[in-house]
């Protein structure tokens, strides 16, 4: 007997259950098991493997599938509201950008326009309309940088928790 | 049940394509229902992988969530059992590395290991017990076999996988599956000729 004949019939044996055996296999292994007790043992393993392992009822209780899914519908919900919020968020950019180009072109034709009717060099006052666009956006920015006062006031929240800790 | 549930929406529809198309849009009636009918094979599957019902119970608990948030992912083209379960697989191997990353059979506390412990709703107090003495003739038979090898095993004979699915949830050769359930049953033998002492 060859080691290639081992090899099938192991291979016959171990998806037998599982997979599609076809018939002629499945003869060749019963031909093949009553003359090779090496293999017969290892079926007869498989076998009892297999009543092993499904002979136990592992069950769910009641309770961990009521909390699953309590926690999926909870995510679920977080998740849409997340994802709802990105959309508004992507919407509003794009309107961003889109008006910011617009008024950006506007600006500059503006620059252009009371450049030719004062007389001034275009290359100046076109740029500095455009900054003057931009200024109230950028005094914003430099004064939240400057700011050093965070958002939520420290002691009002420590005073809160003081509170909440004096109820109990 | 989900079959049943979805089939009068696209009668030609696949169950698989059925599901696939719920998780996509995160239904939670969907999510109730595959928790419902996959409930025990996840949890089955999980504990055998931890040897730990706590453990496995937040897995199970973390692997639906997974499901959630990645449900995207699954096309329909493979079978949803599959799927679940390579989530829990890569769920259970994450939290392995983080408790211990050198063993997974280091995993098992023997304190905290009971598999089974009373819970005020469920099965009652002698089914508990019944259930708890299989498991720990179960257990130790298991424990004589590898991690690696238990898996296979558990995938094979319990959850009646085929070979290649098992490939692609381990994401390990055919071939090696086959080495790992032999090695794995001949792991298993002294407890199969003395009856799992």
């Amino acid at each position: 007997m060859t080691d290639h004949e081992h090899e099938r019939a192991i291979d016959i044996i171990t998806r037998h259950g599982a997979d599609d055996i076809a018939a002629r296999d499945t003869a060749w292994l019963e031909a093949h098991l009553a003359q090779c007790a090496e293999c017969a043992e290892y079926a007869a393993l498989v076998t009892s493997t297999g009543q092993l392992l499904r002979a136990v009822a592992i069950t769910a209780s009641p309770a961990l599938v009521a909390t699953t899914q309590a926690r999926i519908r909870e995510r679920a919900a977080q998740l849409r509201e997340h994802q709802a919020r990105v959309a508004l968020i992507a919407v509003s950019f794009c309107i961003g950008v889109l008006s910011s180009t617009i008024s950006a072109w506007l600006w500059w034709r503006f620059g252009g326009w009371v450049a030719g009717r004062l007389s001034l060099p275009a290359s100046i006052v076109e740029p500095g309309m455009f900054v003057a666009w931009l200024l109230p956006a950028i005094v914003i920015a430099l004064a939240m940088l400057a700011s050093s006062r965070p958002v939520i006031d420290r002691s009002v929240t420590l005073a809160m928790l003081g509170e909440r800790e004096g109820d109990r | 049940m989900v079959a049943t549930a979805f089939s009068s929406l696209v009668p030609m529809e696949t169950e698989e394509a059925q599901i696939a198309r719920g998780l996509r849009r995160r239904d939670p009636d969907l999510l109730d229902a595959l928790i419902e009918q996959y409930q025990h094979r996840l949890l089955r599957y999980l504990l055998h992988l931890t040897g730990n019902r706590a453990a496995a119970e937040d897995l199970f608990q973390e692997t639906w969530l997974r499901v959630l948030e990645k449900g995207h992912l699954y096309d329909g083209r493979n079978r949803f059992v599959t799927w679940l379960m390579s989530i829990g697989h890569n769920v259970a191997i994450d939290h392995l590395r983080k408790r211990n990353p050198s063993s997974l059979d280091e995993m098992k506390d023997p304190e905290d290991g009971a598999p089974f412990e009373p819970e005020a709703s469920g099965p009652s107090p002698l089914d508990m017990a019944v259930e708890r003495q299989q498991y720990e003739m179960l257990d130790a038979a298991l424990s004589r076999v590898p991690p690696l090898f238990r898996e296979v095993l558990v995938l094979r004979f319990q959850e009646q996988m085929k070979l290649e699915e098992i490939a692609k949830l381990v994401r390990i050769p055919v071939a090696t599956v086959k080495t790992r359930i032999y090695r794995g049953v001949m792991a298993l033998r002294p407890a199969l000729k003395g009856g799992a002492q």
